[in-house]
């Protein structure tokens, strides 16, 4: 029986890889030198190789919470490398790192807690609407890429306008995008997403009264966090187009939009079986 | 290596010194062709607003060029006295000479801590100085190497990081709040001299249009032409502050022109939210500092901007000796290969010479016993003369390449001496 080379990708290889990344960027903010970039892009590189080999040999389903999470860590690893070569003097790796890697961790911590929670099993009275669950999720998980970057934007935005606020400038220890761009990059990141969270939720909402008829619950975490988020998203737009509150305050919404986004990614989904707690 | 670093510079030299000396395009192919020519020298020119230097290398068996003697030359290019220079010029010699241009090119030398237009200045001379045919094998290679040490001080270290004026602070927090310049409008607020560098600045940022309102409309006529901008009656302070998203302040009033009441209900609510960067770069101040709420009104005057171009050079002061450090270990590794090269035509003369000694001992021995002695006692007497010849090579040769990487060329000299060598 052959063994796939695959097989012997884990989560440490590209955590680790991540992780050295990260502390790569890190040292060369503190100690500038050409070298560290190259390094850093080498093991960030290394870590979305690893990364994707891991996806395309285990397939994650993204309707698991684990496999959402993982997914979520895989596009968001892509967003770093595009943001580190486009925006080469700025401190992105160090923003967008630690949420990769926070979610790595995060999958890991469920699997370690709960080794059922890799798996994703579809119960029989919904096998026929598995087509319309796929692109639920797909939506859902496109959805929440939107509301990562949001996140990342928004906390880059907010240490900016805190130096700013205190008549300091990075001095190229941390440099970050100018708050105009970082704006932009938040408003187009809610514009992609709010629509495509409310397709997502919509179509869940029309699948769910199906699951609910055995047993799931209307209360359960993720539905209640999911429409949260939705809410968030809901009142970003109208706070931004509708009534031009100040970008710092649409920053900290959108930090919120990105717990509910988290809680709703670690609870698990009211289709599985046993899911809705 | 017979390299001199002969000049003056704003610690030696009065600026009215330094403008006298200082070399126009013509000056400088005359003065090329004539270090040249008379003194058989390589020559860069060197001249910045800060400093005149002449770079001159000669071949190692010529006397080399002093400072005195360049006193005299500089005096008959620029027609001054010979005593009034000399006193002012320094002298670097050898591997100090290296030294001194790496220092110089790195911007350890320069007026402002690490700027970086000396490494262009630097690159300029020696490419005018290689036009005019006046550079050899010896400056063809201490100035490249010298703009590598420059920009790997630069990289290495935070030596040039961030910008020292109070005016390109200001531009770096412009730069901080906005990432396209061409849809925005900069209001210019009086003409006072404070913010016309400033102004400069912004201008190169290509703005959308640039606004000027003065209580005097000949000077804000005047301001307007000056930067391409548009006049603005004065009464209309506050619909051009609703429409500005950077403003540059520097009336003379002696009141602050713009109170917080003033720009609560006359300004800021009517901006929707929208973002606006004030440098109040006036004394006394035109902007009432509680004005700033660091979210969508940034207000700076000249102390903020002037606490960070001070912040920034000294954390570039602090980034000194590791640049020093660079610059040495460069210095170090360019005088030893220097040295080491220098050393190649007199090992391959010093083994020519020996080689031929050898020849005529052995030739006539063995053609004494021949017919004595077998192919295999042949190969070993000559076996053993090249043996003797490479012991008694050996210690000369070493100590010459062990005197090369301590950066000193005495040894070549007398090796040529005591070999009788060319």
């Amino acid at each position: 029986m052959s063994v796939s080379p695959l097989q012997g990708v884990t989560h440490a290889c590209f955590a680790l890889s991540y992780l050295c990344a990260l502390l790569l960027e890190i040292a060369r903010l503190l100690w500038p030198a050409t070298g560290w970039r190259l390094a850093s892009l080498a093991f960030g590189g290394a870590g979305i190789v690893a990364h994707t080999a891991y996806i395309l040999y285990n397939q994650p389903t993204p309707a698991a919470p684990y496999g959402s999470l993982l997914l979520l860590a895989w596009v968001l690893a892509l967003f770093y490398i595009y943001g580190t070569i486009h925006h080469a003097k700025q401190a992105w790796a160090v923003f967008v790192l630690p949420v990769v890697l926070g979610l790595v961790v995060l999958s890991l911590v469920l699997v370690s807690m709960n080794p059922a929670s890799t798996r994703f099993h579809v119960p029989d009275w919904a096998a026929a609407n598995r087509f319309w669950g796929a692109i639920h999720g797909l939506l859902l998980l496109l959805g929440a890429v939107g509301v990562s970057v949001s996140f990342v934007a928004s906390v880059m935005y907010l240490m900016q306008a805190r130096r700013l606020r205190n008549k300091v400038l990075p001095d190229d220890v941390a440099p970050i995008l100018s708050l105009e761009r970082l704006e932009t990059m938040n408003r187009r990141a809610l514009n992609i997403a709010f629509p495509l969270l409310t397709a997502g939720l919509f179509l869940g909402s029309l699948l769910l009264p199906e699951a609910y008829r055995f047993g799931g619950n209307w209360l359960s975490v993720k539905v209640v966090s999911t429409a949260g988020l939705w809410l968030v998203f809901l009142l970003l737009v109208y706070l931004r187009y509708g009534v031009h509150v100040p970008a710092r305050r649409l920053a900290w919404l959108s930090i919120l939009a990105f717990g509910l986004l988290l809680m709703a990614l670690v609870a698990s989904h009211p289709f599985a079986v046993g899911g809705g707690s | 290596m017979n390299l001199r670093a002969i000049g003056c510079n704003v610690e030696s030299a009065t600026v009215e010194l330094r403008e006298k000396l200082a070399f126009d395009p013509v000056k400088t192919q005359k003065a090329l062709a004539e270090l040249n020519a008379r003194y058989a020298a390589e020559a860069v020119i060197l001249g910045t607003c800060n400093r005149v230097e002449l770079y001159l290398a000669r071949p190692e068996t010529m006397a080399p060029l002093h400072a005195p003697l360049m006193a005299e030359f500089l005096s008959e290019v620029h027609g001054l006295p010979a005593q009034e220079i000399a006193p002012h010029l320094y002298e670097h010699a050898d591997a100090a000479a290296v030294r001194h241009l790496f220092r110089v090119a790195s911007g350890l030398d320069s007026v402002v801590l690490g700027e970086s237009q000396i490494a262009g200045q630097v690159k300029e001379a020696f490419e005018v100085a290689q036009k005019a045919n006046a550079t050899g094998a010896m400056l063809n290679t201490l100035f490249p190497a010298a703009l590598r040490v420059s920009k790997r001080v630069r990289s290495e270290t935070g030596i040039s990081q961030g910008h020292v004026s109070v005016s390109s602070a200001a531009v770096d927090f412009v730069r901080q709040v906005f990432d396209t310049f061409t849809d925005k409008t900069v209001l210019v607020i009086g003409a006072g001299k404070m913010g016309r560098l400033t102004l400069n600045h912004l201008a190169e940022l290509k703005p959308a249009a640039i606004l000027v309102t003065n209580r005097n409309a000949a000077r804000a006529e005047e301001s307007a032409r000056n930067c391409r901008g548009r006049v603005i009656p004065w009464e209309q302070l506050d619909d051009a502050l609703v429409q500005a998203d950077i403003v540059l302040s520097t009336t003379g009033a002696a009141e602050p022109i713009v109170s917080r009441t003033r720009f609560e209900e006359k300004v800021r609510r009517r901006r929707a939210g929208r973002t606006l960067l004030i440098f109040d770069m006036a004394v006394p101040r035109d902007f009432d500092p509680d004005i700033h709420d660091g979210d969508t009104v940034s207000l700076f005057n000249v102390d903020d901007l002037k606490r960070v171009a001070d912040r920034r050079m000294a954390e570039r002061r602090r980034h000194i000796p590791a640049a020093e450090a660079i610059v040495n270990t460069e210095v170090a590794k360019f005088v030893a290969d220097w040295n080491r090269r220098a050393n190649g035509p007199i090992i391959g003369q010093l083994t020519a010479e020996v080689d031929k000694l050898r020849e005529t001992i052995l030739g006539p021995l063995l053609a004494k016993m021949n017919g004595k002695l077998t192919d295999t006692e042949k190969a070993s007497i000559e076996q053993a003369f090249r043996l003797f010849q490479n012991r008694l090579l050996h210690g000369p040769i070493a100590a010459l390449q062990e005197a090369s990487l301590e950066g000193h060329g005495g040894l070549r000299e007398a090796l040529r001496k005591l070999f009788g060598l060319k």
